[in-house]
Parts: C-alpha cells; structure tokens; sequence
C-alpha cells in the first residue's frame, strides 16, 4: 500500500500538436525545445514540484520516444523519489480489450488504477502545452476553501480574442453558471487556462458515467464539465493573471520565446523560489568569440557564436561562425549557422545546419521553419514562412 | 571496467591560493564558469567506468561536500556503489588531521578494505585534466605492471620547485623519479595519478605509515624505483591539463580556456563533465552589451562590457560597466560605470558604481567571498 496523497497530477501530454506543422513530426508537442534551455513540458513539472505535488503521471500516446528518454527517472524536478514521483502513462491492453486514449477524460479514466493507488482527496489535470509559472497548491487551497467540487483556472483575456477559447460564466461570487466551447458572442472574458482541480471522488464519479454513455467524446471540456454544471455541483473558476502563453502554432510558439526578450520579462524567470527545472546536458559555458556581436538575446551553455546575433534565442551548443547573421529567430540545440548565412524570423529545430551563404526566413511575413536534423544547402534561400523537412526541394 | 575503483584525495597544500581556499579546498574551486575542479576528476573516472568512488576529505570540506552531494549529477547514488564521502574522523587508529596522503589512506583502511574492487586509481586535485582512464587502465593490464603513473610531456606543467617529474625509458618503465627538484632533469610530470592493485595499495601504505613515512612519492615511489623491487611504468596522457595550486596558475588556466583550441583538448563529446546544476535561465545580453573572446554561463545577466573574461552563473554586469581579463565567480556583481581589469572576485563580491579596480597582470587582484568593493 503506498502512502496517501492529498493531491495527485494528471499530466495530459498526448496530443499530436498537428499545428506545429514538421516542428512535431518526430515529437510530442509537450517535449518540444522552448526558452533557450527547456521542454515546453518543464514548465508544468516544476510548477508541480514547487508546489508540493510530487506524485504526476504523464499521458502519452503520440510520438512518446522523445518525451520519455527526456523525463526518465524525474530526477531533474527531484521527482525521482520512492513514494511518488513521476510517470509516463501510455495506453496498454486490458484483458481482451485495449485501446488508445479517445479523449482527454477517457485517458484518465483509462488511468483510474494508477490513481487510486495514491488515494487521494484531490486530482489536478495539467495540459503540456502551455508556458507559464502558477502555485498550484494556492490553487488547491482555493478549491478546498470554497467547497467546490471542481477548480478551473481561468485567466482574463481580450474581448475580441475570447470567441477562440473555451469561456466560464461566473457569478458575482466566481462561482462558475455556464460553460460555452468557442461562443460567438461571449458573455464573458474569463478563459479556462486547460487547469482544472476535481474533488477525486466526484471525479471517478463523473469519468465512469461518462464512460459508460456511448454517445459521449469522453472529453473534459465537452463532456465532464458541462455535465457537473448541469447537475449542479460546485464548480468555481479560478482567477489568474500571471503570464500564461499558448504555443500551439509556429506563431504562438516563436512569440513566447520572443516574450522572454522582453524588459521586464513578462515572467520572473530570475526567481530563486521558483525555479523551472530542466534536464541539463553538461556542456561548458557558451563562448563569444572577439569580433561577435550579440544584443537582447538569451545564450545557454555549449554555444559558440562567432557571427553576429539579435533578438533570438540560442539553446545548448549552438554554433554562429563568422559573418553568420542570426534576427529574431529561435535556434535549438544543436544547430549549426555557417559562415554568412541570414536568418530572420525562423524556427531552426534540434541538429539542423544552415549551409554557408544561406538566407532563411524574411524581416517581415510569417515565420520560417527548419525541420529537426535538416541541412540547407549553401547560398539556398528558404522564404517567410516555408516549413523545410526532407520532402522540400531546393 | 567494473572491477576499477577510484580514490580522489582532496587534502593538498593551498596557501598559494590564498582568499579563495580559505573556506574551500583546491578541488572546490570554481573554474571554467561553471565547475569545480573535482569534476573533471570524478567525471574522468565515472567515464573511465568506475562506479565506486572515495574522495578523501582533509580540510574546508563543507563546499566540497555540498557540491558533491549524493553524487546523483554523477550518477553515483547507486545502491552497492557510488559515491563515498571521507572527511577525517577520530578514532584510536585515526588522528583526525593527515599529515600526508600515507596518513589518510591509513586512515580509510577500513573502506578500502571493504571495497570490492581488484584495481584502483588514485588522483590528487591539483592537476585538472579530462583524461580516457580506461585508456590507461588498459595499458596498465596489457603491460603488466605493478604501478603505473599517469605523466604528461606538456611543457607548460615543467615548473620550478614544484611538482614530481620522471624519466620514462622507451618501454615505459620508470627508472628514476625527482620530487620538488629546483631545476627538473626530465620533461615528464607525473600527474599525481596512479593505478595499481587495491591490495598492493593497501600493504604499502600500511609499512609506510608504520615506519613514520607520509608521502607517496618520496617514501614509496622512489624508495620502489631506486629498489627495483616493483614494476613501475608511465601511461603518457596526451590530453590538456593544468597545475591549479595558486592564484596564477588558477588565473592562467582560466584564460587559457577561452582559446577554442583549448577548450576542445579539454572538453570532448566522448568525455562529458558533470557538474551540479543550478536550473538557471540562459544567460541574458541587454541592448547595449559589447563582449569579446569570454566564457559566460546560464544566468548571467549583461548589459555592459565584457572582454576575456569568466563569468559564472547568475553574474550581473550593469550598463557602462566594463570587466577586462577577470573571474567572477558566481552570483557576483559590477555596478553601473565600475571598471575592474585582471581581477579574481569569489562568490556574491559586489563591485559598486563607478569603482576602479586594475590587478597587475601576473598578479590578479583577489576579491573574497561577499565582499563589497
């Protein structure tokens, strides 16, 4: 028998990220590169482990080689521990039947016995596909504090934008009445940020009737929500208004790295109390050679910039040689500018070499992607926009 | 390679280091913007294949201690293995203080003894290198030695008055060897690393110290080469390594890195260093930073100049502030318009607005740990 937990997370890192386009061809969208040094991922494990949830279980289902190799044994958010700690969930076969994760309720429901074996009052559902830094355990306070039997955290956002997200209607008291998918005529600005908390029992509750309805999509937004709200259970919103980004398109993506450039940081990423943890690679310093040039960029370790680099932001061991020019553009790791290459505007993923003389992306227009491992041969150029993996020809 | 231990002995002489040992021993010591000296040598063994390793602690080990942790960055926190902290102790046989490595290897008798391991490697802290022991394990085997010392033919670690050099014949074998000499007679320096039989180990250091004898090279080494009562042979290491056991060598090894040529003889793919982690951002270079030919680590924070220079993690340089051949540890901070040139600062020192602070060259300015300038 393990030891009970007050509160378990449920890490839904499934889905395929399709609108990422080549950047999640060979990855789930949670372990995609983000920040210079971390996995979009990282953020929601540390804001676990900085809130004093240690025991989380990962669903995947979708591209999981990646996403495993990078959690392993948890350690990097001292989740590596004996009672507890973190675990990749993928679907498995149960007796005669098995079958993939259908919907995001039904992949907890289909994880009810890792649950249980924790027995715990509360059960927090996370989504890895979001940045931000939030107090879960402020969170559960709140839930526990009002009675309520499910917590969604909601965030402000604007009026004009609020027909894109699923939006609460609360009452004067925070106390959420409605739940509308996408409304065009929102009543309210309160979006759910994908965070929700669940009194467990009521939960298993919920899950196991929604399982048993055969008409049902066995999601959380469609189905267990709007169905505790018509039986009147207590469903509050919580409020938050820190920073909180979507990165899931190419845009959304290269604008919450943009984000980090901003003065101030729209997110304390300095903050000792919380830190967010990521897996290191043990690489040396980054170097600046004499005759680089580098303003409002953000540089990890390995890196060796010989050429010339603003606004962007280069992960671990990246190398910029000499005359290369690097705008406004993300650059993951491993990934190699030659000589006089131009880049602007443009996502250059994991091992990719720009060849000497390349030009890539443009100052204005949409953002240009380099798939994983690909190599632009010299003096090519690769215009807005254009997404290149190995079916692109030169 | 599982049946390989490795022994780190910490406790070397540093009063030429002045300030930055004296709440630190030399394997402590931060270099390279981000590591501590001791690991490249627990790296170079943990690579090497050895999963049981002791480092023998001597004095100021509380920061070797703290780095050093359960050895999980290592991946030393197995069950049967791992890493073994030994800081002096006293008992009836055990005195506390070590009057040399004899004394303390004496002194951990027990869990040398206990240790299951045929083979093993010593490595003293003083020299930092990245080397392939498995390498040198291999030839020690191949040759059938009872010793072998790890040397090196690099002309920069030939100094006066200090260090062991040795005269290597064409087969390897070791025929004579000078401890501190003046004016060194050969151009091998011995790198203060060893293999040979635990056992072996374990019988020598016990007549030694029974006879009132306290050093490695003098009293066992030499006294077996003079015999010839032992086969003893060198393993050249052809990889970059440094002398760190003052403030100019510390300072020179430090610089020496920023040339890309060194830091590729020192920092290998196939040789990885593991370090504590700190989970810092990356570092951050403001509108205005200018920086040429510096090492700079996760979460710094620039907006001034910085040229030839070291920054560990979590460095502030302010606007118009200008940093020239400098170290500055972690966490530590130049204010607004401050110029320091050939200037050492230990953790958290703070160099406040406007300040001034040139060291001479051969001899760079120290600045301790918290201090304010």
């Amino acid at each position: 028998m393990l030891r009970k937990k007050t509160c378990v997370a449920m890490l839904l890192a499934g889905g395929q990220g399709s609108r990422l386009g080549i950047l999640t061809k060979n990855v789930a969208k949670p372990a995609i590169p983000y920040g210079g040094k971390y996995r979009i991922i990282d953020f929601p494990l540390s804001n676990c482990t900085n809130s004093g949830i240690d025991t989380v279980g990962v669903l995947t289902q979708y591209q999981p080689l990646e996403l495993n190799a990078y959690i392993g044994s948890g350690a990097p958010w001292d989740l590596d521990i004996s009672n507890g700690g973190v675990f990749v969930l993928p679907p498995y076969q149960k007796g005669k039947s098995g079958e993939w994760y259908r919907g995001t309720a039904n992949a907890i429901y289909q994880n009810i016995a890792f649950i249980q074996q924790y027995n715990p009052d509360y059960v927090l559902i996370l989504s890895g596909d979001h940045i931000y830094k939030m107090d879960y355990n402020a969170m559960l306070n709140y839930h526990i504090s009002h009675g309520a039997d499910a917590t969604i955290a909601v965030r402000p956002v604007a009026w004009e934008e609020a027909p894109r997200f699923g939006i609460m209607n609360t009452d004067e008291n925070d106390r959420i009445i409605e739940f509308e998918e996408k409304p065009k005529k929102p009543k309210s600005n309160k979006a759910s940020m994908g965070v929700y908390i669940f009194t467990w029992e009521k939960l298993y509750k919920y899950l196991t009737d929604d399982e048993a309805d055969k008409g049902s999509s066995n999601d959380f937004g469609k189905n267990i929500i709007p169905n505790m709200l018509n039986d009147n259970q207590v469903m509050m919103a919580y409020n938050f208004t820190g920073y909180w980004k979507d990165v899931g398109t190419i845009e959304s993506l290269w604008e919450a790295n943009m984000d980090l450039l901003e003065n101030p940081m729209p997110m304390d990423m300095h903050d000792k109390k919380w830190r967010i943890y990521a897996k290191n690679p043990g690489m040396p310093p980054h170097y600046i050679a004499k005759g680089a040039t580098v303003t409002d960029t953000l540089i990890t370790e390995g890196g060796e910039i010989y050429g010339n680099v603003h606004h962007s932001i280069l992960f671990a061991g990246v190398v910029v040689e000499e005359g290369a020019y690097v705008e406004s553009s993300v650059i993951m790791p491993g990934s190699v500018i030659k000589r006089g290459a131009v880049i602007r505007r443009t996502i250059v993923a994991e091992n990719a070499v720009i060849g000497a003389g390349a030009i890539v992306g443009e100052e204005e227009g949409n953002i240009a992607v380099v798939g994983q491992g690909i190599s632009i041969p010299a003096g090519a150029t690769v215009p807005a926009g254009q997404q290149v993996d190995e079916s692109y020809s030169f | 390679m599982k049946d390989i231990m490795g022994i780190i002995y910490t406790g070397e002489n540093d009063a030429r280091l002045r300030e930055l040992t004296i709440t630190r021993a030399i394997a402590a010591m931060p270099v390279a913007g981000r590591f501590r000296v001791i690991d490249f040598l627990v790296s170079s063994m943990v690579n090497g294949g050895m999963k049981n390793i002791g480092v023998i602690m001597q004095k100021n080990y509380h920061s070797l201690m703290d780095h050093l942790g359960s050895g999980k960055e290592w991946d030393l926190h197995g069950k049967h293995e791992g890493l073994h902290i030994l800081p002096p102790f006293l008992t009836r046989e055990n005195v506390g203080l070590y009057p040399g490595i004899l004394d303390a290897l004496r002194s951990n008798n027990s869990y040398l003894t206990r240790s299951k391991q045929e083979t093993l490697v010593l490595s003293n802290s003083n020299i930092l290198y990245n080397a392939r022991l498995d390498e040198l394990i291999s030839f020690y085997r191949e040759t059938g030695a009872d010793i072998t010392l790890m040397y090196t033919k690099d002309p920069t670690m030939i100094r006066d008055e200090y260090g062991t050099y040795i005269k290597v014949e064409e087969n390897g074998d070791v025929t004579d060897m000078e401890v501190q000499p003046t004016h060194p007679a050969y151009g091998n320096c011995y790198m203060q690393v060893f293999v040979m039989k635990r056992e072996l180990l374990l019988d020598l250091v016990d007549k030694a110290v029974a006879h009132g004898l306290h050093s490695m090279e003098k009293d066992i080494f030499l006294r077996l080469i003079q015999s010839r009562s032992a086969k003893i042979n060198a393993y050249e290491y052809k990889g970059k390594c440094w002398h760190i056991d003052s403030v100019q060598s510390y300072f020179r090894f430090n610089m020496e890195i920023l040339d890309p040529k060194m830091r590729k003889g020192l920092f290998r793919d196939e040789l990885p260093v593991y370090t504590k982690v700190r989970d810092e951002m990356p570092a951050y270079y403001g509108d205005n930073s200018t920086e040429l030919n510096s090492l700079v680590a996760d979460g710094c924070q620039i907006e001034g100049k910085v040229e030839n220079s070291v920054l560990f993690r979590g460095v502030k340089i302010a606007p118009n502030a200008h940093v020239k051949n400098c170290i500055i540890m972690q966490d530590g901070q130049v204010q607004e318009g401050a110029y320091i040139e050939n200037c050492i600062l230990d953790k958290e020192a703070i160099i406040r607005q406007n300040a001034r602070l040139i060291g001479p060259e051969a001899y760079p300015i120290v600045i301790g740990k918290n201090v304010v300038i």
